[in-house]
């Protein structure tokens, strides 16, 4: 079992960070919904300097947790770019990326843009071509979310799907890291009735809050990132489970971060707005938290998840064995 | 609770069938993607339908148009509610807010000037918040100095809600720098209109504009327009705020009743991949919950009405609805937005002149973060709950 990134993949972590900065950083998605049609140019360049796209998560660990802690830099600086569903792309199918969808017509994103060849799969594993419909709503609105229509492939998708939904649970993961980053640099800076917020116990409560919150989603992102690699039979599971892990993590952080920035965390003017805006998509697209909590039920059963002890070899207890 | 007198003089009967005849049809699809324009002339000629059948403010004292009792109130806003009515947005600081102020405080020559003017439609709002006071609002340091017949005013008022379309403010500034914060506000009616006002509407996450930040740079005010002593401010201050606290929370709670169904229906509409939500059991569990916690907020918001009517109200009761409401529209919202799927992302219209429940849930979650925030934080709403309700110590 591994539950550290490797060096390299930590230091891959800080250049990305540092190169999307100096593309533009928090200016990208602002300038991204003014001119959506200029998403590739102003993202596809740093993706080229990073290697991403030669980064394939499907054949080794190392290359595997590059790509998670570029999806994780992506969402700390809400690049509105879909890298977790471009590093997942089927690439014996030549696709453009890959997208995880819940039922037969039911379209999700963030997409690719109109002539990508996006490949979408749902839990079992079928295949479709996914070509996204033009939006009704401005991208202000929609967050470059868009319907889908999809023609069947084939049914071989299985494969891919845990991965398809672990990495966007990262760039989730990197968003929280700049919401508690935020929140934290807020609170200290903004005083009321003569001290800054950060000195009362109260909002110290909250913050600690949802940074147990993140700091328990980040280890587990990290342990299911070798799960799904190392247990491809508990593959699905464990995917789920961190997705499940991942909506809650965020419903907290980004309610305590909208508590304590008071009325400006609220106003299209600051960074949390559109990061809270911008995670909409990943925490409730393809599956919010009760669909996602109703497929692992049905997926788990009885069996639970092994974690990171499979049960046998933990004695347990009470059982009349152990006694 | 006894409703029977009410039910037994057939108001009940007599709103339903208003509601019937006067709710506009298809208002919630006129109201959408509209402009401001439109929005306004719409919520004009609603509250005039309303104060012409004394439905717009039954809360004011009889003299002034009002005088319905509290029971018949609470069938009032329940059947509004329950008809899916327009609520008032336009009005809604003038006919609460403002009128609260004038009652409390105000002089007869405000009360006859203003009162019959909230009733033709004269449009309030109210500058209070700062950028550097929110929480800590005695802290706000806008000025109000003396001059020939009253007052210049220098400062800047931030998150004025409906700025734009206000007629008059109510105002709080800091006229002598010297005594103590709270101790050093007075409490003024400015009129919108006056030079030196500018005022500029603030995006929000929804995008809409409805709040506003006002600059202030030498605005006169004349003396008369001051509401109660010179650096008595902060008690008519408190007046205006528990106008927020009450039969306001009715309403909202009976609206949060309504907005359910919203997410029943929701949850019963087949999606593109042809299954439903609300077969689910864990959906079916997050319904149950919250059809408990809205019976609950129903109950303690009318239990909160009839309390404060009696003089029984105790002092933490309020912000106990307060925070009870926000926090719960907050989850309703959530879940709304969550069961909604693809289509809480791509169909994105809210109806104006609706609830803070439109059905928009995505839009609605994103307006909910405004419930725990202004009118008394829940962070402070919670101190008033554990210093005045269980009499716990003051914090440092």
């Amino acid at each position: 079992m591994n539950l550290e990134l490797s060096d390299e993949a930590l230091e891959y972590g800080q250049t990305s960070l540092r190169a999307i900065e100096a593309a533009g950083g928090d200016r990208l998605v602002q300038i991204a919904e003014e001119e959506p049609d200029r998403r590739e140019d102003l993202v596809g360049p740093v993706l080229t300097v990073l290697g991403a796209d030669e980064l394939d998560p499907y054949v080794d660990e190392d290359e595997r947790e590059a790509a998670a802690v570029l999806c994780r830099s992506m969402g700390y600086w809400v690049v509105p770019y879909p890298a977790a569903g471009r590093l997942c792309r089927p690439r014996e199918l030549k696709a453009g990326g890959l997208v995880v969808v819940v039922g037969a017509a039911r379209g999700c994103v963030p997409s690719g843009g109109p002539d990508d060849h996006w490949v979408a799969v749902d839990l079992d594993g079928r295949r479709s071509w996914a070509r996204p419909r033009r939006p009704v709503e401005p991208v202000r609105r929609t967050s470059f979310v868009s319907e889908l229509d999809l023609h069947p492939i084939d049914s071989d998708g299985a494969g891919a799907v845990p991965l398809g939904l672990v990495l966007p649970c990262w760039t989730l993961l990197g968003m929280l890291d700049r919401a508690v980053a935020l929140t934290r640099g807020y609170v200290l800076e903004r005083m009321q009735f003569g001290q800054p917020l950060a000195s009362f116990q109260s909002v110290q409560f909250q913050l600690t809050e949802a940074e147990v919150e993140r700091s328990g989603l980040e280890e587990l992102a990290k342990f299911t990132l070798w799960s799904v690699g190392a247990n491809p039979s508990e593959a699905l599971a464990d995917a789920l489970a961190l997705r499940m892990a991942a909506i809650e993590a965020a419903d907290v952080v980004f309610r305590v971060a909208h508590q304590l920035h008071g009325a400006t965390g609220f106003c299209d003017e600051t960074v949390l707005s559109w990061l809270s805006r911008y995670s909409q998509p990943l925490r409730r697209l393809p599956l919010g938290l009760s669909a996602t909590r109703d497929q692992l039920s049905r997926r788990l059963g009885r069996g639970g998840l092994s974690g990171i002890f499979a049960l046998d070899e933990v004695p347990y207890p009470f059982s009349e064995a152990g006694g | 609770m006894n409703d029977s007198s009410v039910e037994q003089d057939g108001f009940r009967d007599a709103v339903r069938t208003w509601c019937r005849i006067n709710v506009p049809a298809g208002w919630r699809q006129a109201q959408t993607g509209i402009s401001d324009d439109e929005f306004v002339a719409f919520q004009r000629s609603w509250f005039a339908t309303l104060r012409d059948a004394g439905y717009a403010v039954p809360h004011w004292p009889g003299e002034w148009g009002g005088g319905m009792s509290i029971a018949h109130q609470i069938v009032l806003f329940q059947e509004l509610a329950a008809h899916d009515a327009p609520r008032l947005v336009l009005a809604f600081v003038g006919i609460h807010h403002a009128a609260a102020t004038l009652l409390a405080a105000g002089t007869d020559e405000q009360r006859q000037r203003h009162l019959p003017a909230i009733l033709q439609g004269e449009v309030w709002c109210q500058g209070f918040s700062e950028p550097d006071a929110g929480s800590d609002l005695a802290a706000l340091s806008t000025k109000a100095r003396r001059v020939a017949d009253g007052y210049a005013v220098d400062g800047q008022k931030v998150w004025v809600s409906g700025a734009m379309h206000a007629d008059w403010c109510l105002l709080l500034a800091r006229t002598d720098p010297d005594l103590p914060k709270q101790a050093g506000l007075s409490y003024f009616l400015m009129d919108m209109k006056a030079p030196g006002i500018e005022v500029r509407p603030i995006r929000q996450a929804t995008g809409e504009s409805h709040f506003c930040e006002v600059f202030l740079n030498d605005v006169r005010i004349p003396a008369a327009h001051l509401v109660g002593e010179e650096n008595a401010g902060w008690r008519v201050a408190r007046a205006t705020l528990s106008a927020e606290r009450g039969m306001t929370m009715l309403e909202l709670a009976e609206r949060l009743g309504n907005g359910f169904r919203w997410l029943l229906d929701t949850c019963a509409q087949p999606r593109s991949d042809g299954e439903r939500a609300i077969d689910s059991a864990a959906v079916q569990d997050r319904l149950a919950a919250l059809e408990t916690e809205i019976t609950g907020l129903r109950c303690l918001c009318r239990d909160l009405v009839e309390r404060i009517e009696s003089g029984r109200a105790g002092p933490a009761d309020a912000s106990i609805a307060k925070l009870f409401y926000s926090e719960l529209l907050q989850r309703m919202t959530d879940f709304g937005a969550e069961v909604s799927g693809l289509a809480a992302h791509t169909v994105l219209q809210k109806p104006r002149s609706s609830g803070w429940e439109s059905g928009a849930w995505m839009l609605d979650f994103i307006s909910s973060w405004e419930w725990t925030i202004p009118g008394g934080t829940s962070e402070i709403q919670r101190t008033i709950i554990g210093e005045r309700g269980l009499g716990l110590p003051r914090g440092s």
